[in-house]
C-alpha cells in the first residue's frame, strides 16, 4: 500500500513537472500565423508589414508570418491541395461568389456574432462585395476608388483650365493634348481609353454612364440597360480617332505600369484613370509630377453622376483548411475594424478606409490628392460589379467583348450586346452546376 | 553513312567543262542558300545578346547597339530573382526524373523487345498510344489526386510518374534492344543467367548509346519542361523550375527587356553547354529515333 | 517478365488508364475542387458544344497551327536536310547551327521572339523600317500573331532536319546511279528515288508535328501572357493575358487550362479532355490509314 502511493505520488510530480515544463513551452514558442497578401510592390509590402510588426509586438504570444504577391490563383490552390494558410487576403472580390458559394472561405457570420461586430459598421458598397447570397466569407481591407488623374503642366500648355467634367469635354481635351513626333508615332497621348490598358477595364469605366450590369432576378442586362451602348459607342469613337493599330504601337513601347516609368508619371499620358493608390506612387517615385485628381467624367446626359465613382477593395477572410482559426480570427478582426491600423495602411498605401469610423478618423494625412477618392466613396451614386457564381469568368467575359469590340471585329453592336447577355447568363447557369442551353 | 552497294562496276566518265560548271555554281548556290539561312537562325540569338547587353533605356529605345556594353546585366539577373534556388529546383527535378526513367524503362523495353510471352505486342501497341495521349487528357484527375496526397506545390507529382517508366524512352530503348544479337543473350542463358543478370550485365553494356541518348533527352526535357511544373508549382514560388521564373521575371521585377533577354540567355546556357559536351550522343539518339522508328 | 515490366504496369494503370476513366467520370459533374463534385449528366458537354463562346476560335485556332505549322516544317526541313546532304564542305557546323535553337527551351524561345518581334522597340521592326517596309505589330495584332507562332516553330525545326539528313543520307548510292543511268534529273530522282525511300520517316515526322500540335500550350500560353504585358503594362490579374490578342493564340489545351484551373471548371475541363481524346485518336488513324497510300515500308521499319 505504502509503495503504491508512493508510486503515485513519483507520477504525480512527474506529470505534474512535464505539465509545468509543457506549459513554459507553450507560453515560450508562439503561435504562429502565415498571412497571405496581395501587396508586393515597392512600398505597399514594408506598409502591411509595419501594421502587422505592431501586432505582433501587442500580441508575445504570436508571431506573424507575412507573404506578398498573392493572387487569387495562389489561394485556390493552396486551399484545394490543403495547404492553405491562416489569414487568406486578395486584391479584388470578383471571386467571393465562389468562395463564399463554395465554402473555401469560412462563414465568418459566427464570427462576429462572436466578437460583435457588426456589418453596419462597414460601407454598404463593401458589405456587397463581401458576401454572396447572404453569405458572409470576407470582410472588406481598405477599399479602392477610381478617379481621373490630370498632368496640371500639360493642361496649362494646351489652354485647358479645369478637368473636364464630362465625356465630351474628357474625348476634346484628350485630342487637344496629344502631341505627335515627327515621324508620326504619338509623343504625348492625352488619354488612352483602350480597354486592357493599365488600369482601363469595362466595369470601371461603364460606371461614369449609368450603366446597369444585372436586373432584380439576376439577368444581364448588357443590351438593355443604355449605358453601356453609349459608352461604348464614345469609347470606340475616341479610340479611332488615335487609330487602334497606333494605340497598339505606343502601348507597345510604355514601361510597366508598376515601375517608375509608368507613362502618366514621366509625362507620356496627360490623363489616366487609375486608382487611388497611384498617389502613393507618385509620391515615392515622381513627386515633382505636377498633377491633379478629379472624379472620372460622366455622361453628358446624366450630370448628377458626377462625383461618383466604381468601388473595389482587398477582402480579407479565413480560409476553410487553415489552422488557428481564433487566433487567425483575432487577426483578421483587428486589421478590418481597428481604426489605429486602418489609418496607418490608409496613409501608407494610400488606399480608402473601410470602416465608417476610421474615415473620420483623426491619425488619417489629409492629401489634397488623395482627398476627392475618398470623396468619390462616400458618393451615393458609387457602386460595384456584380458578384456571381461564376467568379471572375464572369467580369472576363464583358471583357473580351469589348476587346473584340473596340478592335472592330463586332459590327452590330446591339446584337453583339444581346449575345453576351445570353452567354453570361448561361455561364452563371453552367458555374452553378446545371448550365447548358439557356 | 551511305551504304554504297556496288554490283557491277561503274565507271564515270569525265563530264565535259560545261557540266561541270554548272555543278560547280549548283554547288555554290546550295552553299549561298545554306549560309544565309544559318545567319537566319542565328540571328535571333545574336539579337537577344545584343538586347541583354543594353542598359534600360536603350533596351526600350529602337536602337539596336548597346552603347555602352552592359556586362553587369548578367550579374543583375542572379541578384534581382532567386535564380539559384530555381536551377536547384530545376536540378531537382531533372536529375530525380532522368534516373527514374533509366531505371523503369530500361527493364520494360528489354521485356518488350527480347523476352516472349503472351500480350507482348498489345503491350507495346498500348505504349505508343501513351505516345500519342495529349498530357491535357489525363491532367485533371492527377492533379486531383495530388491534391488529395497534398502534394501540389511541391515538384513531386512532376518527378514521380517518371519512375514508373516513360512511353518514348520505352519505345526508343526497345527498337535499339531488337537490334542486339540474339547469339549474346543466348550465351548468357546458356551460362545459367537468368533474365535480370542478363539484363545488367549483357544488354545494358551492348546498349550504352540508346541509354546515353535517353538520358540526355530525359535530361534536356524535364529542364525545358513548362507545363507540368506550371500546374503543379506555378503558385508556389519556393519551388519553381527556371522556365516557370523566367516567364514571370519581367512582371514579378518590373524589369525591361534588357534583363528578360539576360535571364533568357542564362536559362538557355545549361542546354548548349550540355549539347557541345554530348553532340555526338545528341545526333545518335535523334537519328536512332527518327530512322529506326 | 512481370517483374521487368512492374514499373511500367503501375505507371500505365495510375497515370494513363485511372486518369481515362476519372476523366470521363468528371466530365459528367460540376467540380471546382472546393466543394464535392455535382452531378450535372450531359450539362458540360451541351456547354461545350452549343454554348461556351471561346470553343470555337480554340478549336479552330488548333486546327489551324497543325494545319499549316505541320506541313512547313516538314517542307522546311526537308529542305534544309537535302541541301545540307548535297554540300560537301561543313556539313557538320551546318547542322549544329540548325539543330541548336531546337534544343532551347520553349519558354526561352517564345520570350526571345516576342522581344524581337516588339512592333516598337524590337530590332526586326526596326531593321525593315531602315529598308522602307512598315512592319506588322507580330504578336500585338491578331492576324499576325499565328503566324509570328509559327515562325518560332520553324526556328525549332533542327529536330526534324537531323533526322531527315540521316534519313536521306541512308538512301542507297546504287537507286540514284540506276535513275541515272535511266537518264533521270535531279528533280525526277527526287520525286522517284529519295522521297519514296524516306517515306516511312516523313510519315513519323508528320506523326509527330500532329500529335505536338494537338498538346500546343506552352508557346502559345507564354506568347499570350508576355505580349499582353507588353500591352497593357498592367501587373494585375484585371487583363486576359490567355488568348492575347483577340483569342488568336487561344488553343485549345490552353482553354482547357483557362477553365480548369482558373475558372474553377474541373468537370467541364475533362469534358473537353474527352472531346480532344477523341479527336487525338481520329486523326492519328486517320493519318496511318492513309499513310498506306504513299509510304513505302522497307523491310521490318515501322512496328
Amino acid at each position: 500500500m505504502k509503495r503504491v502511493a508512493l508510486f503515485a505520488a513519483l507520477v504525480a510530480v512527474v506529470v505534474g513537472a512535464a505539465a509545468a515544463v509543457a506549459g513554459g513551452a507553450r507560453q515560450a514558442s508562439p503561435t504562429k500565423l502565415t498571412v497571405w497578401v496581395g501587396w508586393s510592390a515597392g512600398h505597399e509590402l514594408t506598409v502591411f508589414k509595419q501594421v502587422a510588426a505592431e501586432y505582433d509586438k501587442a500580441h508575445p504570444d504570436i508571431t506573424l508570418s507575412i507573404v506578398g504577391g498573392i493572387t487569387d490563383t495562389k489561394i485556390v490552390a493552396a486551399i484545394r491541395s490543403g495547404q492553405a494558410p491562416d489569414v487568406v487576403s486578395s486584391f479584388n472580390s470578383y471571386n467571393v461568389g465562389i468562395y463564399c458559394g463554395t465554402g473555401a472561405w469560412r462563414d465568418l457570420a459566427p464570427f462576429m456574432a462572436k466578437s460583435h461586430i457588426k456589418a453596419s459598421m462597414f460601407p454598404a458598397a463593401t458589405l456587397y462585395y463581401t458576401q454572396y447570397e447572404g453569405k458572409r466569407c470576407a470582410l472588406p481591407l481598405l477599399a479602392d476608388t477610381y478617379g481621373l488623374y490630370y498632368n496640371k503642366t500639360l493642361f496649362k500648355k494646351a489652354g485647358i483650365t479645369q478637368p473636364p467634367k464630362t465625356m465630351s469635354e474628357l474625348a476634346a481635351d484628350a485630342k487637344k493634348l496629344t502631341q505627335k513626333n515627327k515621324d508620326g508615332s504619338f509623343k504625348v497621348v492625352g488619354l488612352d481609353p483602350m480597354i486592357g490598358f493599365y488600369e482601363n477595364v469595362p466595369e470601371r469605366w461603364v460606371a461614369a454612364f449609368g450603366g446597369k450590369w444585372t436586373d432584380a432576378k439576376g439577368n444581364s442586362t448588357l443590351a438593355t440597360s443604355p449605358g453601356w451602348a453609349k459608352w461604348l459607342t464614345w469609347h470606340k469613337s475616341l479610340l479611332d480617332w488615335y487609330g487602334y493599330k497606333n494605340l497598339v504601337k505606343f502601348q507597345a513601347g510604355l514601361g510597366d505600369e508598376f515601375s517608375s516609368s509608368m507613362a502618366f508619371e514621366i509625362g507620356k499620358l496627360a490623363m489616366v484613370m487609375d486608382g487611388e493608390w497611384r498617389v502613393a506612387f507618385i509620391q515615392n517615385e515622381h513627386p515633382e509630377l505636377n498633377y491633379g485628381t478629379a472624379p472620372l467624367p460622366v455622361d453628358d446626359a446624366h450630370p448628377e453622376l458626377y462625383g461618383s465613382g466604381y468601388i473595389n477593395g482587398t477582402i480579407i477572410g479565413l480560409p476553410k483548411n487553415g489552422g488557428h482559426v481564433d487566433q487567425a480570427w483575432d487577426l483578421v478582426k483587428y486589421l478590418t475594424t481597428n481604426t489605429h491600423a486602418l489609418a496607418v495602411l490608409s496613409n501608407g498605401l494610400r488606399n480608402v478606409p473601410s470602416t465608417s469610423a476610421s474615415t473620420h478618423s483623426k491619425e488619417l494625412t489629409p492629401d489634397s490628392h488623395f482627398a476627392p477618392f475618398l470623396k468619390i466613396f462616400a458618393h451615393p451614386k458609387s457602386g460595384t460589379s456584380p458578384i456571381t457564381a461564376s467568379g471572375q469568368s464572369y467580369i472576363n467575359l464583358v471583357q473580351q467583348f469589348v476587346i473584340k469590340y473596340q478592335a472592330g471585329k463586332v459590327k452590330d453592336l446591339a446584337a453583339g450586346l444581346r449575345d453576351t447577355d445570353k452567354q453570361l447568363d448561361a455561364q452563371v447557369k453552367q458555374a452553378k452546376g446545371g448550365g447548358g442551353v439557356p | 553513312m551511305s551504304a554504297a552497294e556496288v554490283t557491277t562496276p561503274f565507271v564515270r566518265r569525265r563530264r565535259p567543262a560545261t557540266v561541270r560548271r554548272k555543278r560547280f555554281l549548283l554547288a555554290v548556290a546550295n552553299h549561298a542558300v545554306l549560309i544565309a539561312a544559318a545567319i537566319a537562325f542565328l540571328a535571333p540569338i545574336g539579337f537577344m545578346l545584343l538586347t541583354s547587353l543594353m542598359t534600360s533605356d536603350q533596351a526600350l529605345s529602337a536602337r539596336l547597339w548597346p552603347q555602352p556594353f552592359a556586362w553587369h546585366n548578367f550579374v543583375d539577373v542572379f541578384t534581382t530573382a532567386p535564380i539559384w534556388r530555381w536551377t536547384l529546383n530545376t536540378l531537382q527535378y531533372s536529375v530525380l526524373a532522368t534516373i527514374g526513367v533509366l531505371v523503369s524503362s530500361v527493364p520494360v523495353a528489354y521485356a518488350l523487345a527480347r523476352l516472349r510471352w503472351r500480350g507482348r505486342n498489345v503491350a507495346f501497341m498500348i505504349v505508343l498510344i501513351a505516345l500519342m495521349l495529349p498530357p491535357q487528357v489525363s491532367v485533371v484527375p492527377l492533379y486531383v489526386m495530388w491534391a488529395k496526397l497534398h502534394l501540389v506545390g511541391t515538384l513531386w507529382p512532376v518527378i514521380i510518374p517518371n519512375w514508373l517508366g516513360d512511353a518514348f524512352s520505352i519505345f526508343l530503348l526497345r527498337q535499339f534492344f531488337l537490334t542486339i544479337p540474339e547469339e549474346y543473350l543466348d550465351a548468357a542463358r546458356v551460362d545459367g543467367c537468368g533474365e535480370l543478370r542478363i539484363l545488367y550485365t549483357v544488354v545494358v553494356r551492348l546498349a550504352k548509346p540508346a541509354i546515353a541518348a535517353v538520358a540526355l533527352f530525359s535530361f534536356l526535357y524535364t529542364f525545358n519542361d513548362f507545363f507540368l511544373p506550371l500546374l503543379y508549382t506555378g503558385e508556389n514560388a519556393h519551388h519553381w523550375v527556371l522556365q516557370i521564373g523566367l516567364s514571370e521575371f519581367r512582371s514579378l521585377h518590373q524589369v525591361q527587356w534588357n534583363l528578360t533577354m539576360a535571364a533568357t540567355l542564362v536559362v538557355m546556357a545549361p542546354v548548349i553547354v550540355i549539347f557541345f559536351l554530348a553532340q555526338k550522343a545528341f545526333v545518335e539518339g535523334v537519328t536512332l529515333t527518327g530512322v529506326k522508328g | 517478365m512481370l517483374l521487368l515490366m512492374s514499373p511500367w504496369l503501375v505507371g500505365f494503370s495510375v497515370f494513363f488508364g485511372y486518369p481515362l476513366v476519372m476523366s470521363a467520370y468528371l466530365s459528367l459533374h460540376h467540380y471546382d475542387l472546393l466543394s464535392p463534385p455535382r452531378w450535372v449528366g450531359l450539362a458540360n458537354y451541351r456547354y461545350l458544344f452549343f454554348t461556351d463562346p471561346q470553343v470555337g476560335a480554340a478549336v479552330k485556332n488548333t486546327l489551324w497551327m497543325i494545319a499549316v505549322l505541320v506541313p512547313l516544317q516538314v517542307l522546311f526541313a526537308l529542305g534544309v536536310a537535302l541541301m545540307l546532304a548535297r554540300a560537301r564542305r561543313g556539313i557538320g557546323l551546318f547542322r549544329t547551327i540548325f539543330y541548336l535553337p531546337a534544343l532551347t527551351p520553349p519558354v526561352a524561345a517564345t520570350l526571345g521572339f516576342v522581344y524581337i518581334l516588339n512592333p516598337v522597340t524590337g530590332p526586326v521592326n526596326n531593321i525593315l523600317k531602315r529598308i522602307g517596309i512598315d512592319g506588322p505589330l507580330w504578336f500585338q495584332d491578331p492576324s499576325w500573331a499565328k503566324p509570328s507562332l509559327v515562325i518560332l516553330g520553324l526556328w525549332g525545326v533542327g529536330n526534324t532536319m537531323v533526322i531527315f539528313l540521316a534519313a536521306v543520307l541512308d538512301v542507297p548510292q546504287h537507286l540514284y546511279e540506276s535513275a541515272e543511268l535511266d537518264g533521270a534529273n535531279w528533280l525526277q530522282r527526287l520525286r522517284w528515288v529519295t522521297l519514296p525511300t524516306i517515306s516511312p520517316v516523313i510519315l513519323f515526322a508528320v506523326i509527330l508535328g500532329v500529335i505536338q500540335g494537338l498538346q500546343y500550350f506552352t508557346q502559345a500560353y507564354v506568347a499570350g501572357n508576355i505580349a499582353s504585358g507588353q500591352a497593357s503594362q498592367a501587373a494585375d490579374v484585371t487583363s486576359v493575358g490567355l488568348g492575347y490578342p483577340e483569342d488568336s493564340t487561344l488553343f485549345y489545351p490552353v482553354l482547357l487550362y483557362q477553365h480548369g484551373f482558373s475558372d474553377f471548371q474541373m468537370g467541364y475541363a475533362s469534358a473537353m479532355a474527352m472531346l480532344l481524346l477523341a479527336v487525338s485518336f481520329a486523326v492519328t488513324l486517320v493519318i496511318v490509314l492513309n499513310s498506306r497510300r504513299w509510304v513505302h515500308h522497307a523491310a521490318g521499319a515501322l512496328k
